[in-house]
């Protein structure tokens, strides 16, 4: 049995899923930020399946694409970090389910 | 080619520049009053006896070159404005009937404002008097020498607006305000009838020019029903500016205004107007017989009404205004007989010894503070000129030989004659009334004990009389030098009647000679028109000089019926309480406001409390939840994906 696109597609359809049902489920803000970051990562593992596969005239196309991802990712989960230890400090709770100021 | 200079007329000679200067004479004095002059009653008043004599001038110089002309047309048309296939064009016209118009209107209101320096002299509101007058006199030559009906009806509200200003010139007085109303919006009902007859010919037409309008009612291919309407519209309006039944009603209340006012506005000029608009327009109620008729009734009836009315008023000068009325009917009668030259020349004679008695009414005022016909007597020792004004106008009224309301009267009566024998019986019962009544005025107030006139109230800051009423005096020279001056026509004017002069001069004013030949004198109608008047003043001597018959005995004799009179037919009654209360007010009022309660506040309410109920649903979809927004999120991408799956398969 030869690994072929739809192995990696289907890997990465299932990480995504799974990455969507914790930062939907779950009540922690780091939790929450798990599952956003997996779901990055789906996407960058579909980005490198399409860029590994397909024909292009810009065979490294895909891989830049995934290169800034991980970069801007990780950006975010630093900033996203802070954000969680900020709210900590201010409300004692990462629970996103206390976070509803905004409700009247 | 001498036989047609006979038959035809010529064109006046008449420069433009003149025309627009008769105009704008007036409109100058105003403007000059309005920009600085109010507070200098003096200088107002010199600057509009200026600006209306520069004017009367320039009339009589018109009427001398329409008159070379026999009577004939001139005019200068220019274009106002175009909106698309509408064209209004402004211009002044000039034949024999404007010619006559011009000098009625600008004699009587330069008397008049001479007048009115003596009568009006020390009141607060001077100044703004003469501005409305100057206003007044510019709006009614333009009326005159309007060449087309756009025109006309943009006059034709002008002067209404200043009816308005003047009847509410002591506007504190709240009986003046509320007569100033009424007079404007009973007109008003009356323009709209105007009004629709002017979309009509435009409709028509699309044009408003006099002679055009004049030319589509004689063409023989016109559609009879559309000129009838036509006719009608116009005299919907003439009905509103000249008082006739039914819509007579605000002219005794316009009694309100000063008295100079009544003279010029609601006795000589505005309200024949509407005298004007059916003459000026007159092809159109030939052509239309059933108009026709209506004009000649609806005059008939009002002259009877307004008569019947004026034998029992206390008020001197509410007995003028009946006898105007009175009069405005019998113009409108002649001109449903087919009397144009009647009507015109009763306009003409009519113009000046009414706004004498008038303007003798208002002397009479100014030295007993009063009008009430109960509270003077005996004047005559005390205002020998008044009183000698007085009688010869009121000669000329009933038409006594040979005054001149004796030969315009006389006219108007033959073409009843000639026209239905049921007009001319109407017509000679309101002579009979008319001499009776205006007799019953002078005995009461000129002869017999004087009773004492209105005590001066010095408490009403208003009031600027300021003489004695306890010692009637006469008048100062500027205010009786105008009753004197106005006694000459009121003598004279009727001699134009000889040979067919005014005709002549007149008739050429139409497209073509009507269909009869004029008016010429017959003796057995102005034998009995005269007896009648006669009869009529005889009456009135024996019941209010010698009292062989006290008015209380013939009061009592003819109860229903004089209390049918004082109350004046219970018309004002019936506009007022069943009209204007109960159904406009309580009626059509009180379905509008349901209508805006229920109606319109329930849709506006409605909407909003179906907002804030679904709101209050709506409302807990907002969990405020970051984790339930990103399941939406979710499952709305979900449902897209599939929607364009399910659109597009692979």
């Amino acid at each position: 049995m030869s690994i072929g696109i739809e192995h990696f597609l289907t890997v990465g359809a299932l990480v995504f899923c799974l990455g969507l049902g914790i930062a939907l489920s779950k009540r922690n803000a780091i939790g929450v930020l798990m599952g956003v970051e997996l779901m990055l990562n789906a996407v960058n593992l579909t980005l490198i399946t399409f860029s590994r596969f397909a024909t292009s005239e810009r065979p490294i196309a895909g891989h830049t694409f995934v290169v800034f991802i991980i970069t801007v990712a990780a950006a975010e989960a630093a900033v996203a970090l802070a954000l969680a230890v900020s709210v900590y400090r201010n409300r004692e709770t990462v629970d996103v389910d206390q976070f509803n100021l905004l409700r009247s | 080619m001498p036989f047609l200079a006979e038959t035809a007329a010529g064109i006046p000679d008449i420069s433009e520049q003149v025309l627009w200067a008769i105009l704008c004479a007036p409109l100058i004095a105003w403007a000059i009053i309005v920009a600085g002059g109010r507070k200098y009653p003096t200088i107002a008043g010199y600057l509009a006896i200026g600006g209306v004599g520069a004017a009367c001038l320039l009339s009589y110089i018109t009427l001398f070159n329409v008159m070379d002309a026999d009577g004939g047309i001139v005019k200068y048309t220019h274009e106002w404005f175009a909106a698309g296939p509408l064209v209004v064009d402004l211009g002044v016209r000039v034949d024999g009937l404007t010619a006559v118009m011009l000098v009625v209107v600008t004699s009587v209101s330069l008397l008049v404002q001479l007048y009115s320096t003596g009568y009006m002299d020390g009141d607060h509101g001077e100044g703004r008097y003469f501005a409305h007058m100057c206003l007044f006199t510019f709006s009614m030559l333009g009326l005159v020498l309007a060449d087309n009906l756009f025109q006309i009806f943009v006059f034709w509200e002008l002067v209404g607006l200043c009816s308005y200003l003047l009847i509410g010139f002591w506007f504190h007085k709240p009986s003046a305000a509320a007569a100033a109303k009424k007079a404007f919006i009973v007109t008003r009902i009356g323009d709209l009838g105007l009004l629709a007859a002017l979309l009509l010919i435009f409709r028509e037409t699309g044009q408003f020019d006099v002679g055009v309008i004049q030319e589509w009612a004689k063409n023989p291919a016109t559609d009879g029903t559309l000129v009838t309407l036509f006719a009608l519209g116009l005299f919907a309006g003439a009905a509103g500016k000249s008082a006739q039944f039914p819509l007579h009603v605000w002219l005794p209340d316009a009694m309100e205004g000063p008295t100079p006012v009544s003279a010029l506005i609601h006795a000589a000029t505005m309200v024949a107007a509407g005298v004007y608009l059916v003459a000026r327009f007159f092809p159109v109620f030939e052509a239309s017989p059933d108009a026709r008729d209506v004009v000649a009734w609806i005059g008939a009836t009002t002259a009877l009404l307004a008569a019947t009315i004026a034998m029992v008023q206390t008020d001197f000068k509410r007995v003028m205004a009946y006898s105007t009325i009175s009069q405005l009917g019998y113009m409108m009668m002649a001109l449903g007989s087919l009397g144009y030259v009647a009507a015109i020349f009763h306009l003409f004679t009519h113009a000046f010894f009414k706004a004498s008695l008038f303007l003798g009414s208002g002397s009479v005022n100014h030295s007993t503070n009063t009008f009430d016909m109960r509270k003077m007597g005996g004047l005559k020792p005390h205002m020998p000129i008044t009183y000698w004004t007085f009688m010869i106008a009121s000669l000329s009224l009933a038409g006594i030989f040979p005054l001149a309301g004796f030969w315009s009267k006389d006219e108007i009566l033959l073409d009843a004659w000639r026209n239905d024998t049921g007009l001319w019986a109407v017509g000679v019962a309101v002579a009979f009334m008319t001499a009776f009544y205006m007799f019953r005025a002078i005995f009461l107030t000129f002869h017999g004990e004087y009773k004492g006139g209105e005590p001066v109230d010095h408490h009403d800051e208003d009031s600027h009389f300021h003489g004695d009423p306890a010692h009637p005096h006469e008048s100062p020279w500027v205010m009786t030098l105008p009753l004197i001056v106005l006694s000459v026509p009121a003598i004279m004017a009727g001699w134009f009647a000889y040979d067919h002069m005014f005709a002549n001069f007149i008739n050429h004013a139409l497209p073509e000679l009507p269909h009869h030949e004029g008016s010429s004198f017959e003796i057995g109608i102005a034998v009995s028109s005269t007896i009648v008047a006669l009869a009529g003043i005889g009456a009135a001597y024996a019941i209010y000089m010698k009292r062989w018959v006290t008015s209380e005995s013939i009061r009592e004799t003819f109860a229903p019926l004089a209390i049918i009179f004082e109350n004046k037919y219970y018309l004002d009654k019936l506009y007022e309480d069943v009209l204007v209360t109960r159904v406009f007010h309580r009626g059509w009022n009180r379905l509008l406001e349901a209508n805006d309660r229920y109606v319109v506040d329930g849709i506006a309410n409605g909407s909003a409390r179906i907002a804030r109920q679904a709101s209050l649903r709506f409302r807990t979809l907002q969990t405020g939840q970051i984790q339930s927004y990103g399941l939406g999120i979710a499952a709305g991408v979900v449902v897209i994906v599939l929607a364009v799956y399910s659109a597009n398969p692979l």
